[in-house]
């Protein structure tokens, strides 16, 4: 976990549990903050936690650190600050629960790990046909390299939120 | 394993792809069709596609010579018994295929390995049409489209599929650069089962049909995630009622699991014969 402070802002990256989220935001009352919420619905601190002025999803992003972030006012200098720390910011207008990319992807790895559970094929020809078989960037066990226990994190609040059986986590996954 | 001779039935989009393919392999193999004319279509194709890389210099002159001497067209009466390979390629109708490979085991000698391009029925349930003694030489091989262009190969093990032949199978189109995947005889093999998210989640992003938050999820999800192309543009490009039609074959198969219930907005669209590119409106519209 990284935070960055300049000015009356803060921007916290990584992973973060929700009472540590609240424990930032409530230990930060006079600062404008950004946060990294790709596990979480930012609209749920939104609504309580007036000093974050936006959240970002940087939990997936690879080599090439492109994020999603969203602002709840324009600013343009956060942008720029995120550009300086190496990132690739594309603002969104809208924001829900895991963003758009996290929340997409981590719907195919877990369906990659059913895949695996019940035997279809191996971690390696999974990656394969998708990347081979309908171009896909990555496969999908290559993207949740190391990052499992995000995976996890954002198909429980998902779970949690939606009360929808689609996002149970398989059980490799919870391995 | 050593091709020498391959029959490839059905000349539409997949069945001419997959034996150009093949052709260009150095196999000799034979096309076939109940349509004559289907069949004369697809090799005039098949034969100015090679033009075209003959002139982007991607073949030489000799290549195309070659392969068009290694592809030839005919009637199922008459096509060779002593083939090597079978890849049934046609409409994707259970009772015809079956009906197809009863047929085909009849035909062909006892060491032909027949196979079916199918992406929807199970592998085991077409093997029931053949005898007991072809049963371990039927499998699947699922080619994605276009058949020369794209990589994959779903190398797929029925019940009672020999092992050893699905190994040699994926040595032998690894050799030939292709990326062959082994999977055994689920709905939706892999890449049909785990790309449906790619649909159905960005659906449930947007909620409801709103042209700007879709834009933007395509956006994003080329931006970020380094796609290719977004759902809602992809969707509109297969047609939102053959990706409907694939998603509600997957959910039945699977006995309505929720991971992979069609979206309501896809049945609508559907039902408004709004399918995308083809019919000018999808989730965006089309001069």
């Amino acid at each position: 976990m990284t935070n960055l402070k300049f000015k009356n802002t803060l921007i916290h990256f990584g992973f973060s549990t929700k009472e540590e989220v609240k424990h930032i935001l409530e230990t930060n009352p006079d600062r404008d903050i950004y946060l990294d919420l790709t596990c979480y619905d930012p609209n749920e601190f939104y609504r309580a936690y007036p000093q974050l002025k936006g959240s970002f999803s940087a939990l997936f992003c690879d080599e090439e650190k492109k994020i999603e972030v969203h602002l709840r006012n324009k600013n343009p200098e956060i942008l720029e600050k995120f550009k300086e720390l190496g990132f690739k910011p594309f603002e969104t207008s809208f924001v829900s629960c895991g963003f758009i990319f996290p929340r997409t992807i981590v719907q195919i790895i877990n369906e990659a790990y059913f895949a695996l559970e019940e035997e279809v094929a191996s971690q390696t020809d999974i990656d394969r046909a998708m990347k081979f078989g309908v171009n896909y960037p990555k496969g999908p066990f290559e993207w949740s390299k190391g990052r499992e226990r995000y995976v996890l994190a954002l198909l429980n609040e998902l779970l949690l939120k939606t009360q929808d059986k689609r996002y149970l986590p398989s059980k490799l996954i919870q391995i | 394993m050593n091709f020498k001779k391959i029959v490839v039935i059905g000349a539409g989009t997949m069945g001419s792809g997959i034996a150009q393919w093949f052709a260009q392999q150095n196999c000799f193999v034979e096309l076939v069709d109940n349509s004559e004319e289907q069949l004369k279509k697809a090799l005039s194709g098949i034969h100015l596609s090679w033009g075209k890389l003959l002139e982007k210099n991607k073949l030489t002159p000799a290549q195309v010579d070659q392969y068009k001497k290694f592809l030839t067209i005919n009637s199922i009466e008459r096509v060779s018994r002593d083939t090597d390979l079978v890849v049934e390629a046609i409409i994707e109708n259970l009772d015809i295929k079956k009906d197809l490979f009863q047929k085909l085991d009849q035909y062909f000698a006892p060491h032909t390995i027949l196979s079916s391009n199918t992406s929807s029925f199970p592998i085991s349930l077409m093997a029931e049409a053949v005898s007991k003694e072809r049963k371990n030489r039927f499998l699947g091989l699922h080619f994605f489209n276009p058949a020369t262009i794209m990589k994959l190969v779903e190398v797929i093990k029925g019940e009672h599929t020999d092992d050893q032949l699905c190994q040699d199978l994926y040595q032998w189109f690894e050799n030939k650069d292709k990326k062959p995947a082994l999977c055994k005889d689920f709905p939706g093999f892999i890449v049909n089962r785990v790309a449906r998210n790619f649909y159905g989640e960005p659906l449930r992003i947007a909620e409801e049909e709103d042209e700007a938050k879709m834009r933007e999820i395509d956006q994003i999800l080329k931006e970020v995630g380094g796609f290719k192309m977004g759902p809602f543009e992809l969707m509109d490009l297969i047609g939102i009622d053959v990706n409907y039609s694939v998603t509600c074959s997957v959910w039945e198969a699977y006995s309505k699991e929720p991971r992979f219930a069609p979206h309501k907005l896809q049945k609508q669209m559907v039902d408004e014969k709004r399918f995308g590119r083809k019919s000018k409106r999808g989730f965006y519209t089309y001069d």
